[in-house]
């Protein structure tokens, strides 16, 4: 055991590769930020749906967050990287191929729009009625009430809970690395291939994302509390 | 006085359900006029006043801003359709709300919160509307609170800031939503305050209030409300000098001190 | 029509065989999440010298992916600790383990929402700590930690299909094998997409069934 233990400490073969892997942990943090921007603008589109005085949108918003809120996130990337490009080729009559960053990005955006959905519903609703009563008082459409009144509360208050949804986001990126986009455990299971040893590899790797996701949720967390505690004093 | 009222209501009623809450209402209110509508709760009183500005859409009846119907137009033909939200949303822009519960938006400051529809309903430039949301706020007295954000002010302080929000628009009529009912004591004086300037200013308001001081002291006319229909109307002296009806010489009892 | 039958429901004792180890690696995760994360959570709450362990091991749980954790405990495992012997235990090892982060949470919320009072009034009737904990906190905090639990349950279930990355013959590795035979993945994907959700939908209906019964029966607030 101690002899493993060794091997697990070696960080020697992490520091080789530093480069590489470094450029991996880049292609999650930016499959997660196209993503991350995916999610929201859908996410934010279902929510209103799901609020609109039409029933038949009401009923659209809703199937959307029900069937992606409850997909888990491997079987959606597999379905748009590998039966989405032949359902559009047989549409379109010709050969189609995804790109697999595109599957990881589509993918990860819908399934984590479910998510958001339901965060942006709770933090519209949460909005004290009077507030927009106030706005309609003075003249405002409806739309300028949702984008100067509502929504800046919306970010506001749900922020914390975001966070956490954020977070989650990141850490489904690993998943592409299954269909070959090069993310951080992609290369780290070229290298093991490699070298043939997977223990500080792995560990290594474990440790990577402990550290960067702890640091980044404490820091976005105590940002978001500073800029918080001014309206909701 | 024959030139046309500012605010004309037409036999208004509101029906929730199955229950009626406005059973036929109408009044006029003139320029320069201070109405104020006392009444039991559930009277039908601030229902009334948020049928003025639509907030309440009447199940019955009209109500005319300066000759214009609020609830319908006509089109080409002459028949008479419901308004849409967009032309009621421009008549909205002649009436000032302020609310019970103040409803100032926290996610802005005080100066944001008040030139907020100028600049963004009426479209002035954002330097424009500081300079009208400063004189506005001179008014009730607040304009060294411009910057703060108004979790920090005290409930008379925000309801000030939602009367200076109102009158940012330049209306023609100031509408007032119990204003003083979810202040502790020692802050109403403030804004009624603030409220009497603004009548003794020639301000067109109607206010919806417990405050029998302010209907007394300050209203032209002082309405009695009951049951959703006005059961006594009249100016201050003889509506607190002379009640004719019972029931609102029992009303006057329980709350005159 | 024909490739459904041929690619899906022809298939379907394979589907089946892999939907039962699904179930059984997400029942036994489960059960070892709500073991771990109790036994985290009260170390981490009462245990003072072993305080900062429990803390580093929760955030480490919840901190990592579960594509990593299951890689690190299949492979790096078994050399460091002889353990886990095969794919099976280390996949619920795994899933066990980042549950286990996440409730040993829950469980402080739930804890923590128990006012204070009551404990005391508790104490003031002359009841041993222990049983205060047993008649008092833990069956308020079942009650109040259920929907969260249910909720953790949907995302063992959604994380479980990763599992198929270690070759464990779950409901995702028996779809990819019968894609891989026959080079067409439509139907099979999809039917196993549905497969997924609809049982994920259900778990959670039953949970969000289960939070209304016990917001109007109890009137407990849900940590």
């Amino acid at each position: 055991m101690s002899e493993s233990l060794q091997q697990v400490l070696d960080v020697s073969v992490f520091w080789e590769y530093r480069t590489v892997l470094l450029r991996g942990l880049a292609v999650n943090f930016y499959v997660f930020a196209c993503a991350a921007a995916l999610a929201l603008s859908l996410g934010l589109g279902a929510a209103l749906l799901r609020i609109s005085r039409r029933r038949l949108l009401r009923w659209v918003g809703t199937v959307h967050v029900e069937i992606f809120r409850n997909a888990p996130d491997y079987i959606m990337v597999v379905w748009v990287h590998f039966v989405l490009p032949l359902l559009i080729g047989t549409l379109l009559h010709t050969r189609f191929e995804l790109n697999p960053f595109v599957s990881a990005i589509v993918a990860l955006g819908f399934v984590y729009s479910g998510y958001f959905a339901e965060t942006f519903r709770a933090g519209i609703e949460a909005v004290p009625g009077g507030q927009i009563e106030a706005g309609r008082s003075c003249g405002m459409s409806e739309r300028l009430i949702l984008w100067r009144i509502v929504l800046p509360q919306v970010v506001r208050r749900m922020l914390p809970e975001s966070i956490n949804q954020f977070i989650s986001l990141f850490k489904a990126t690993t998943i592409v690395s299954l269909i070959a986009v090069p993310d951080l455990m992609y290369q780290v299971s070229m290298i093991i291939q490699q070298e043939m040893r997977p223990l500080p590899l792995y560990t290594g790797a474990a440790i990577v994302y402990f550290a960067v996701i702890l640091v980044a949720s404490y820091a976005l967390r105590a940002a978001s509390e500073r800029w918080r505690n001014k309206i909701f004093a | 006085m024959s030139e046309m009222p500012t605010i004309r209501v037409v036999d208004v009623h509101k029906r929730f359900g199955a229950l009626e809450v406005l059973k036929g209402v109408s009044f006029d209110v003139h320029r320069g006029n201070v109405v104020s509508m006392i009444g039991a709760s559930g009277s039908g009183k601030s229902t009334l006043l948020r049928c003025i500005n639509h907030l309440e859409t009447p199940t019955a009846g009209d109500i005319f801003i300066e000759g214009e119907s609020l609830c319908f137009r006509g089109d080409a033909t002459g028949s008479r359709k419901p308004r849409p939200l967009a032309e009621i949303n421009r008549m909205r822009r002649d009436l000032g709300t302020v609310f019970q519960q103040f409803n100032l938006w926290p996610h802005m400051t005080v100066l944001g919160n008040v030139i907020e529809a100028p600049n963004r309903v009426r479209g002035l430039s954002r330097k424009a509307a500081a300079e009208l949301g400063a004189e506005c706020l001179a008014r009730v007295h607040l304009e060294d609170k411009a910057l703060e954000y108004p979790a920090r002010l005290s409930g008379g302080q925000q309801q000030r800031v939602a009367i200076a929000r109102a009158l940012a628009m330049q209306p023609k009529v100031m509408l007032f939503d119990e204003p003083t009912s979810s202040l502790d004591p020692e802050l109403t004086d403030e804004v009624l305050s603030v409220m009497r300037e603004l009548a003794a200013d020639g301000t067109t308001m109607i206010v919806v209030t417990h405050e029998m001081g302010f209907a007394r002291e300050v209203s032209d006319r002082v309405m009695f409300l009951h049951n959703g229909l006005i059961e006594e109307e009249g100016p201050p002296e003889q509506m607190f000098g002379a009640p004719r009806s019972e029931r609102y010489r029992q009303f006057i009892a329980k709350h005159l001190h | 029509m024909g490739n459904w039958q041929r690619l899906v429901w022809n298939q379907r004792d394979a589907l089946f065989s892999g939907l039962v180890v699904t179930v059984e690696i997400c029942v036994i995760a489960f059960a070892c999440a709500i073991v771990g994360g109790l036994l985290l959570c009260l170390v981490r709450m009462y245990v003072r010298p072993l305080r900062f362990m429990a803390i580093g091991l929760i955030e480490f749980f919840r901190a990592t992916p579960i594509l990593v954790q299951l890689l690190w405990v299949n492979y790096v495992w078994p050399a460091l600790f002889g353990w886990p012997d095969s794919f099976f235990t280390a996949a619920w090892m795994a899933l066990a383990l980042q549950s286990s982060g996440y409730l040993a949470e829950t469980f402080r919320g739930g804890i923590e929402a128990i006012a204070r009072g009551q404990r005391e009034a508790a104490y003031a009737v002359g009841m041993p700590p222990l049983l205060v904990f047993r008649r008092i906190v833990l069956p308020q905090v079942s009650l109040s930690t259920a929907p969260s639990l249910v909720n953790q349950f949907t995302v063992i279930v959604k994380s479980s299909t990763l599992v198929s990355v270690i070759t464990v013959q779950d409901l995702m590795f028996q779809s990819q094998k019968i894609v891989n035979i026959w080079y067409e993945p439509i139907e099979i994907l999809t039917a196993t997409a549905v497969i997924y959700i609809a049982i994920v939908f259900l778990v959670s209906a039953a949970g969000k069934g289960l939070a209304d019964r016990l917001r109007r029966r109890y009137g407990i607030a849900l940590a």
